[in-house]
């Protein structure tokens, strides 16, 4: 919020704490500049490759047309089927009395959709799968790869997703209406008419686009569960053209559409709104009309199949750990893609820190101030949404291929460009937190005289939270990336997600069950951390 | 090709962690040595260096010829192979390509990333009519669909037949497996302008389309489709270290395509002499001997002794094309089976 303080009385004669202001300042836009840089070269090396332009026949190929439509409808079959399958689980948990399970239930949704796509891969092949517990029960012709199997593996991250926001916002609804409703006897229709879809509509195209985002940019889901060329997104499109046929040119192209499509896809539903799904869950209890018993049983029904949804694929890989001995040097051989994973995830999320406090700094300044740069600010440090991370991979790549060699350098671009990415989410989860910081103590503060440390000391320590929060998020963001990896990636230094992939794909479930559950233990204990963190207060995410 | 058949042989499946291992060892074995002679750099497929593959045993019999190490590097799949010399160029680790084939040579050979050997061809068998003096053949096969005969009680008799039947199969990616290749060229000399709507018919009879010959092998003994695209040799794998006979390789009366997979030497590699000793010691009896039996391919000289189980494998005739051929149309092959495939 704009301060209304003058920037006259911002100085106040107070040297050393401009000074400090002003070095937070400098590395603050040195850090928007590096990070403006990485894009720029990025698109850079989009332009051309060792001077081959662009193959412009290559956008009158059926096959690109047909990607691009496959890539639509993916993504609007997810999106609205996540939608379709929240409603009902939302209704669901509102009528559902506080409790143990429905607060698991609700932390579970978070997991559900932060949690690395390829655990919910192996998941899936091990349920679903030939040999799968319920695959192998499935009617003749069942084959969970293509449409089907991206389908169920999309909506079963996303819909969590969906059921959170809409759960928020039907929670929220206010007593008086509910009271309202009840002397006016309004039928279960007309309550959901006029007041739960009035309510959560707007969260629900809100989520429904953001979704559809997501899944437009999906990329380890089509790889795994695709199934060859007749299941192939944008995404996968990349990767092939650059890893299988080392044709840059089609490559450059598919990148740009990719950008094109899903940046203006991103923005549009940006402009509609922002979605709050972390938000603080109220314990109040809401006088709810009371419901029938039959109504009661399908929220019952409902909220029972969700949770045997959610927890099925999760479940299906603990028979596979037992189903075969695992080779005897598994262990030895997952130690180093573990080790490669965390340490990626920790410096990928303290460059992604360092880089959102630092950016925040002129920010802050330009808030105070009450000069229109914090947009700027704001705008430039959030650009990384509207690229997918593929397109800036690419990139990046074709502009060192030749020049440096990938095979030693490449570890150190996975985490450059893990980190950019994950600067936007950093920031949401900074950027509230720290204005309230300077709204409530800035003035105390100026008039205390604290030297530079005891000023930093305070701040940390109002920040802890926020700070550990975004932590969190970013590191499990981190941990499950496999588009970035698939660029640069080096099989002497393979991430635990990858690892997945290459024993699900070889069907090796038991080695992957077991690799899957481990990224999963490690990915639970953040996202507890993070739930732990988060009580205090809510927050906004995208 | 392939040896480490992913059955339930549980040893095999140490083998790629192993070979994951080896391979870590081997990166920084290579950055701290650098081009120290007597290390033979190899690039070759995944199939090939695992632990029941030809690699181990190759590295062994070589070392006692050279006083010198074999250092296998792995990727999916033959074509990934030749993809990834492009990209390294000059900056590439290779001193000897194993696993092309007869499909990528003329491609590989004009992006002048190989080199001429002084190997000598004389013993090669003079059915395979060797010509090249960039590449060295080390092994041949026929591409074919293979099946459990358990589950499959009339097998498909050729292509034709097996897309109208209502059985399912899975195949590689031509773009980055060698069979996968050699499955374009097969429809292409069976179809030839009606390639494309074959592919469509055989979208849907396709599970799923793999990046390497290893992941389709391992999902097929799973049990997800009838048919994969894999050798005529393969069951021969079945029989001599499984002892099992259902798997077995469908005979198309229409041929089949041929596979001989080469070995060349990179041309920005400074141990010529070691790589052409190489080369030479790929088609040594010595060697021969070894390839069938762990790559389960067919071997290139005459007198090699082979288990009865040779004998009991189909010996179809040979369709296809010209390396030049192949060489030419390669990419309008992929374009077209990459839209037909996607409808």
């Amino acid at each position: 919020m704009p301060n209304s303080v003058k920037p006259g009385s911002e100085n106040g004669g107070k040297a050393r704490p401009n000074k400090f202001m002003r070095l937070g300042q400098v590395l603050g836009w040195c850090s928007l500049a590096f990070m403006s840089g990485t894009t720029l070269l990025a698109f850079f090396g989009l332009l051309n490759f060792s001077g081959q332009g662009f193959d412009f026949g290559f956008l009158q190929d059926p096959y690109l047309w047909q990607i691009i439509e496959f890539t639509f409808i993916q993504a609007i079959f997810s999106a609205g089927l996540s939608l379709l399958f929240a409603w009902p689980v939302a209704l669901a948990l509102l009528h559902k009395r506080d409790s143990w399970h429905k607060r698991i239930f609700l932390s579970f949704c978070i997991l559900c959709f932060v949690m690395p796509t390829l655990i919910v891969i192996t998941g899936l092949v091990a349920l679903l799968g030939h040999q799968g517990l319920v695959g192998r029960w499935m009617w003749e012709g069942w084959n969970l790869y293509g449409l089907t199997g991206i389908l169920i593996a999309h909506v079963y991250l996303n819909f969590p997703f969906a059921v959170r926001c809409i759960y928020l916002q039907l929670q929220a609804i206010p007593a008086s209406r509910w009271k309202l409703a009840r002397q006016l006897k309004l039928s279960r229709w007309q309550r959901f008419r006029y007041l739960e879809w009035p309510s959560a509509q707007l969260v629900s195209w809100l989520a429904t686009g953001f979704i559809l985002v997501l899944c437009f940019n999906s990329f380890a889901v089509v790889l795994a569960l695709g199934g060859g060329p007749q299941a192939t997104t944008l995404e996968v499109a990349i990767y092939q053209a650059l890893k299988y046929d080392f044709n840059i040119p089609e490559a450059l192209i598919l990148a740009w559409l990719q950008l094109i499509l899903a940046g203006s896809l991103y923005l549009l539903v940006t402009t509609l709104g922002q979605l709050q799904w972390l938000g603080n869950l109220s314990q109040e209890r809401k006088p709810l009309p009371s419901s029938g018993k039959f109504e009661r049983l399908l929220y019952n029904l409902f909220y029972g199949i969700a949770w045997c949804v959610m927890v099925a694929p999760l479940i299906a890989l603990l028979p596979k750990i037992f189903s075969q001995p695992l080779t005897e040097n598994f262990w030895q051989a997952i130690v180093t893609p573990t080790m490669t994973s965390l340490v990626l995830a920790a410096l990928a999320t303290t460059i992604a820190l360092g880089l959102a406090y630092l950016v925040l700094q002129p920010y802050r300044i330009a808030r105070r101030l009450g000069t229109t740069t914090y947009i700027w600010i704001d705008g430039l440090a959030s650009h990384a949404l509207v690229i997918p991370a593929m397109v800036l991979s690419v990139g990046i790549f074709v502009f060192f291929i030749r020049k440096i060699d990938l095979d030693i350098y490449g570890m150190v671009f996975v985490c450059i460009i893990n980190a950019l990415v994950s600067v936007p989410f950093a920031l949401s989860q900074l950027k509230g937190p720290l204005l309230n910081y300077d709204q409530s103590y800035r003035h105390l503060l100026s008039t205390l005289k604290l030297s530079r440390w005891q000023r930093f000391t305070v701040e940390w320590q109002f920040m802890k939270p926020a700070i550990r929060s975004a932590t969190a998020f970013v590191a499990v963001l981190t941990l499950g990336d496999v588009a970035i990896y698939s660029i640069f990636g080096h099989q002497d230094f393979v991430t635990l997600p990858w690892l997945i992939y290459s024993y699900a794909s070889t069907y090796r479930m038991t080695e992957a069950a077991m690799a899957a559950i481990l990224l999963l233990i490690i990915c639970s204990t953040v996202v507890a951390f993070l739930e732990y963190q988060r009580r205090p207060r809510s927050k906004k995410v995208c | 090709m392939r040896t480490t058949f992913p059955s339930s042989n549980q040893q095999f499946r140490l083998a790629k962690c192993v070979f994951r291992q080896v391979l870590t060892l081997l990166f920084f074995g290579l950055t701290s040595l650098g081009t120290q002679a007597q290390t033979l750099a190899v690039y070759t497929y995944d199939s090939f260096v695992s632990e029941w593959g030809p690699g181990p045993k190759l590295q062994e019999l070589f070392a006692k010829r050279c006083a010198c190490e074999v250092n296998f590097i792995a990727a999916e799949d033959g074509v990934s192979i030749l993809n990834r010399l492009k990209i390294e160029g000059e900056t590439t680790k290779a001193d000897v390509i194993v696993g092309l084939d007869n499909g990528l040579m003329v491609e590989a050979e004009n992006a002048g990333l190989f080199q001429p050997h002084t190997v000598d061809t004389s013993s090669l068998l003079s059915k395979l009519n060797w010509q090249s003096n960039t590449f060295v053949p080390f092994d041949y096969g026929y591409f074919a669909f293979v099946y459990n005969a358990e589950r499959v009680a009339d097998p498909a008799d050729s292509l034709q037949s097996l897309l109208s039947s209502n059985k399912t199969l899975i195949y590689q990616d031509p773009r980055t497996s060698t069979p996968g290749q050699g499955l374009l060229m097969w429809m292409k000399a069976v179809y030839g302008k009606d390639a494309g709507k074959a592919w469509q018919a055989m979208a849907n009879n396709t599970v799923t389309v793999t990046k390497g010959w290893w992941e389709a092998y391992s999902m097929f003994l799973e049990g997800a489709a009838d048919y994969v695209l894999s050798y005529s040799t393969s069951p021969a794998y079945h029989l001599v270290v499984e002892n099992k006979s259902q798997f077995r390789a469908a005979h198309f009366n229409h041929g089949h395509v041929m596979q001989i997979e080469i070995a060349g030497i990179s041309k920005f590699s400074k141990q010529q002499a070691l790589a052409n000793k190489f080369l030479q010691f790929l088609i040594s009896q010595e060697a021969q001997e070894v390839i069938p039996v762990t790559n389960w391919m067919l071997p290139v000289v005459d007198n090699v002794a082979l288990p009865d189980a040779f004998n009991r494998l189909i010996n179809p005739k040979t369709i296809g094309f010209t390396p030049e051929q192949i060489a030419e149309q390669r990419k309008t092959w992929i374009r077209e089976w990459r839209q037909s495939a996607t409808k």
